[in-house]
């Protein structure tokens, strides 16, 4: 489909003119409004412009950034190396499916309190939550991705004569990868949220989640929404990382998928 | 007893000794008695209609997979896996090569545990590509290739490891026409030129033309369940070419053995049911 270049500006141009359309209603409504419940975005900005830049703030960033990237790594290597065990072994996954569904299907946020009992009330405790809610989606995406391995593959790894552990390695987990990594994508989003959430119901600490929940309690609205703006940039910015370094990494793949699309 | 020919002076390397598969315990069977010999340095193509057992053949003469009754010898001993001595090409090049890959890579794979540096295996990967008419695509990935080129990447993959007896599964039935023939040319040329040696090759088809075009022995099966009808030696002259060989009344009347044969299996089994 060929189309006019003022054509492609317009198109690229919509989805940010939409969000600048959001922030302006959400600006009409909290003028209109006038309660200090609802801040205006404009009002929001000059508190972020004060706050985000200083050494507090940035603290608070560290320290969010700092658990979540430690549950993270910690709950997807879990999840890609038993699921490489599970997806490769069906004796494996008869012992363990349904204790892996059964931990799968529990709120990450209900095992705080036991977690709390067995790590404390400190970062172990939000690590742990965080690594228990990313590790089973990326466990679920690399069993699925391994059993799709397809039989004229497994048969080409025979006749080379690949061993157990390297077929694990050297062709389960590249053929299995681009399910790896929508897996790593979808647990990005949730490992943020249980993020902030660990930091909201466990113990005092630090984080950014903190930060939104002291601020409400000295009525700063500004404060606030400057936090929950922070994070939803936050998770954009993460996002956007991540599809870079997926591209990278999954060349390969697009470039195939692309073809036999065609 | 398949008659052996004009290889009775060559020693057998592979012997098929009536192998039956069935897939289940009391189920129909695939494969029936089958038993034959290949020479070494012989090129024997195995035709028979669709569904007849085929490639499972060629599986257990892989060691992929096991006779429900029988055996396959290879230099005497029984395969009971894929052996060090025997490569295989499977039809469907996409999914047989690695796509996370690049080309050279993929050659380089049977040589991942071969002695001496890294820039001696890449040489060989690169010579092998070489060999099969491939230059300067080692750093692609096989995506980036045409269908007839991945093939000839995974015929070299095979080859790169030297192996005594290459097996070739339907190999060219998912390339363009004019490409099967390409492929089949350069066949003949691994079977031929590229060791001191006649490589040794049993190459599956359902393409009667193609096998009496490259081998010199044509198996042919019966429909399923498959049981060897008979064995016909193409006695045509060396090195073949396709205008040349295709026109000769010799081709012609080989190809048309076959294809009675075949036309009569069908037309007895469509009549006994």
């Amino acid at each position: 489909m060929t189309t006019t270049a003022p054509a492609r500006v317009a198109r690229r141009l919509l989805g940010p003119a939409v969000f600048v359309a959001a922030l302006a209603l959400w600006q009409a409504w909290a003028a209109h409004k006038d309660s200090f419940l609802v801040p205006t975005v404009t009002a929001v900005a000059e508190r972020a412009w004060d706050v985000w830049p200083t050494s507090g703030f940035i603290d608070q960033v560290t320290a969010t950034l700092g658990r979540f990237a430690a549950g993270y790594v910690l709950g997807a290597a879990i999840g890609v190396a038993a699921g490489l065990v599970l997806g490769s072994s069906r004796a494996a996954r008869r012992a363990f499916e349904p204790l892996q569904e059964f931990l799968g299907s529990t709120p990450a946020i209900a095992i705080v309190p036991a977690a709390i009992v067995i790590f404390g009330l400190g970062d172990a405790t939000r690590v742990a939550v965080i690594a228990f809610a990313v590790c089973f989606p990326v466990l679920v995406s690399t069993i699925e991705g391994v059993r799709a391995v397809s039989p004229e593959t497994r048969d080409t790894a025979r006749m080379l004569h690949v061993g157990p552990a390297e077929l694990i390695l050297r062709i389960y987990a590249p053929a299995a990868l681009p399910s790896i990594v929508a897996g790593l994508r979808v647990a990005l989003a949730i490992g943020l949220i249980v993020t902030v959430i660990s930091e909201f119901v466990v113990g005092s600490g630090d984080g950014v989640g903190r930060y939104i929940l002291v601020q409400r309690t000295l009525y700063d609205a500004p404060g606030v929404y400057g936090g929950i703006l922070f994070l939803g940039l936050l998770g954009y910015v993460l996002n956007r990382l991540f599809v870079v370094v997926e591209r990278r990494v999954l060349s390969w793949h697009y470039g195939a998928a692309g073809e036999s699309a065609r | 007893m398949p008659a052996a020919g004009i290889h009775l002076h060559a020693r057998p390397v592979l012997r098929a000794d009536e192998v039956t598969k069935r897939y289940s315990e009391d189920g129909p069977a695939a494969l029936i008695d089958v038993s034959f010999e290949v020479a070494e340095g012989e090129l024997l193509a195995v035709v028979g209609p669709s569904g007849c057992g085929k490639t499972t053949l060629l599986r257990i003469l892989s060691g992929l997979a096991r006779p429900s009754e029988g055996a396959v010898l290879l230099g005497g001993r029984p395969v009971v896996r894929p052996p060090r001595e025997v490569a295989l090409v499977f039809q469907d090049y996409s999914r047989s090569l690695f796509p996370w890959l690049t080309v050279v890579r993929n050659v380089m794979f049977p040589l991942r545990a071969a002695d001496g540096a890294r820039a001696d295996r890449v040489v060989r990967a690169e010579a092998a590509l070489a060999e099969l008419g491939l230059e300067g695509v080692g750093r692609k990935y096989p995506w980036q290739l045409s269908g007839g080129m991945q093939q000839r990447v995974a015929i070299a993959r095979a080859l790169v490891s030297r192996p005594e007896i290459l097996l070739l599964d339907e190999p060219f039935a998912s390339v363009d026409a004019l490409t099967r023939v390409e492929l089949q040319d350069v066949l003949l040329r691994v079977h031929t030129e590229l060791e001191h040696r006649l490589m040794t090759i049993v190459h599956v088809t359902h393409d009667i033309d193609e096998a009496v075009y490259l081998a010199d022995r044509v198996l042919v099966l019966s429909p399923a369940p498959g049981r060897v009808v008979t064995t016909v030696d193409v006695k045509l002259p060396r090195p073949r070419a396709q205008t040349a060989t295709r026109s000769s009344p010799d081709f012609l009347a080989v190809r048309n053995e076959i294809h009675d044969v075949i036309a009569k299996q069908q037309a007895r089994r469509s009549g006994g049911e």
